[in-house]
């Protein structure tokens, strides 16, 4: 389990998340351990083997590039919206 | 509690109303659910007007939809328009759906009465429902056991009575692991049947929504009105044969039942070996003719789902940012109001799964891990084809315990994780398996898993029809 190179700081950066110490320190401690438990995949010999991320047999499926209005729809979506004025969506700034 | 057939046939030929239904309904879930916790919210005034309105339609002589009257719950992840779905996550606890998952508005459709939304496991990660940001449930038979997960709610509502049928999903073994330890049917059927779209993604390559119900007759008449392609999903299947809800199979005559012998290892729990032992005694006396096969793949499907669902979930959750729905979190810059709103919006097993998933599909790991699970998964399915060549469907336990204690393991990933030991493959794999119920050991339920090739739904349900009258339904 000491091979397992498990950076926190660095996922936790990744994972947009911020962490208390307690659960930094829990975390630390168990994913090692899982990714070590994971590993044991690397005993299987798959050299024959073209992965899949899909099993089925489907194709792509097309559509037609149509808007669809539906009024109760678009009002929910904007009752969800944490900040808004009137209709229109308040979101942070991107740029500085 | 009626079945969901029973109350389909008496609505229809007017020996009961759709209000009748609802109202029995109803009032098992006032006088029990206090002490089980399956319910997050129960719809009361919406199902008695919808009730009534179906009422009225059956007077008028207008068509009697197929589902006229059955009252049904459905699992927190699942879209209904104008419904909080907060797949049990703080982050979503004050999300209403915008538009009806396809499953929803098929139901909708067919006339059952939507009663409430279940609770279940934090966006479906875990097998007790006890990561839950809302509230713990209980298990019907022993109050202090877990009812097993995520679909803890939707299992629990059935076994107790409090509805006929319910919904859930299935991503590692959601739904049939919480139907054997709740003692109910559960099936998961094959990924792509029943569309995914308006339900809230844990794995996508995996997820498959499915059935709860009393009987195996109920679970059927369920899936065949939510299966079929939908325009919305793009990994939904064309069917040629739609589920057969009246299923008449007195026996399993000429049908080959494999039992890998990987499944029944050492360390298995020797009441619930015991129990699936007379559980195959039943089919050959049902004249099936039993193998036993060997999926030497098998020990490896749990590190395989292990890598391959958190990387797909932690994508899925990448979506979860405080800023279109949720809390918008008050933050110097824009990186830390999601590091923020994530933060105090998720609980430890979303936290720990995303981390996983993240460090897997992160630069240098990507192909280790990621990629060779695909492979693996890949030559699991490729096992499985092999051995359905050979035999019709494949048995095995549901799950390696019985309902275990609230609290026993929840500090315990990877125990926990253990606990889907053999449901995971039919996920990674995508063909439809079924949990019926098949003894006690502690007056707990013992779950069958019935696993059948792609598209085989019916075939399982069939067996699992035929053995269900011979090993009998469980008292409550």
């Amino acid at each position: 389990m000491s091979n397992i190179e498990f950076d926190i700081d660095k996922v936790a950066d990744l994972s947009m998340l911020s962490l208390s110490d307690e659960e930094r320190t829990q975390l630390e401690e168990q994913l090692p351990s899982i990714v070590a438990y994971v590993s044991k995949l690397h005993e299987v010999d798959t050299s024959n083997v073209s992965p899949k991320a899909y099993l089925t047999q489907e194709k792509n499926v097309f559509r037609d590039d149509v808007v669809v209005r539906d009024d109760q729809e678009i009002e929910q979506v904007i009752a969800n919206f944490p900040k808004k004025t009137g209709k229109a969506l308040e979101v942070p700034g991107v740029f500085e | 509690m009626k079945s969901a057939l029973e109350i389909r046939d008496a609505v229809r030929d007017g020996k009961m109303t759709a209000l009748q239904a609802v109202e029995e309904s109803l009032a098992v879930i006032k006088e029990n659910d206090h002490k089980i916790g399956a319910f997050l919210e129960v719809f009361e005034t919406e199902a008695r007007e919808r009730a009534k309105q179906i009422d009225e339609d059956i007077k008028k002589k207008k068509d009697v939809p197929r589902l006229a009257g059955v009252p049904i719950a459905i699992k927190d992840n699942i879209l209904y328009q104008g419904h909080t779905a907060s797949a049990g996550s703080k982050i979503l606890e004050n999300y209403k759906a915008a538009y009806n998952s396809t499953v929803v508005e098929r139901l909708l459709a067919a006339g059952a009465i939507i009663i409430g939304r279940t609770n279940m496991d934090e966006f479906a990660m875990g097998s007790s429902t006890e990561t839950s940001a809302f509230q713990k449930t209980r298990n019907p038979h022993n109050t202090d056991k877990v009812p097993g997960g995520s679909s803890g709610g939707s299992a629990a509502a059935v076994a107790a009575g409090m509805v006929p049928v319910a919904l859930g999903s299935d991503t590692g073994g959601s739904i049939r692991q919480p139907a054997a330890l709740c003692g109910v049917v559960g099936i998961k059927p094959t990924y792509g049947r029943v569309s995914r779209y308006g339900v809230i993604a844990l794995g996508s390559s995996l997820d498959q929504i499915g059935v709860f119900g009393r009987n195996v007759a109920d679970a059927a008449l369920i899936l065949e009105v939510i299966e079929g392609q939908d325009e919305h999903d793009a990994t939904s299947l064309q069917l040629s044969e739609t589920t057969v809800a009246e299923i008449m199979s007195p026996n399993l005559k000429g049908v080959k039942i494999g039992v890998p012998k990987e499944y029944f290892v050492d360390g298995m729990d020797e009441r619930i070996r015991r129990q699936i032992e007379e559980a195959i005694e039943s089919m050959r006396e049902l004249e099936a003719e039993i193998v036993e096969i060997s999926l030497p793949l098998s020990e490896y499907a749990l590190p395989t789902y292990y890598i391959i669902q958190p990387a797909e979930s932690s994508s899925n959750m990448a979506r979860f940012d405080g800023m279109r729905y949720g809390t918008r979190a008050k933050a110097s810059s824009l990186e830390e109001s999601y590091q923020s709103a994530r933060g105090s919006g998720f609980g430890r097993e979303v936290k720990r799964r995303i981390m996983l998933g993240n460090y897997i599909l992160s630069a240098g790991y990507y192909d280790a891990y990621y990629k060779k699970a695909l492979a693996v998964k890949t030559a699991i399915f490729e096992e499985l084809q092999q051995a359905f060549k050979k035999v019709d469907l494949i048995i095995s336990p549901t799950s390696p315990s019985v309902a275990w204690d609230i609290g026993e393991k929840f500090d315990d990933p990877l125990t926990m994780y253990l606990a889907d030991i053999f449901t995971i493959t039919a996920n990674l794999a995508g063909i439809p398996a079924i949990s019926i119920p098949c003894g006690t050991v502690d007056k707990l339920p013992v779950g069958l898993q019935i696993m059948g090739p792609v598209l085989g739904d019916n075939k399982v349900l069939e067996a699992a029809a035929a053995l269900e009258k011979s090993i009998g339904k469980l008292e409550l």
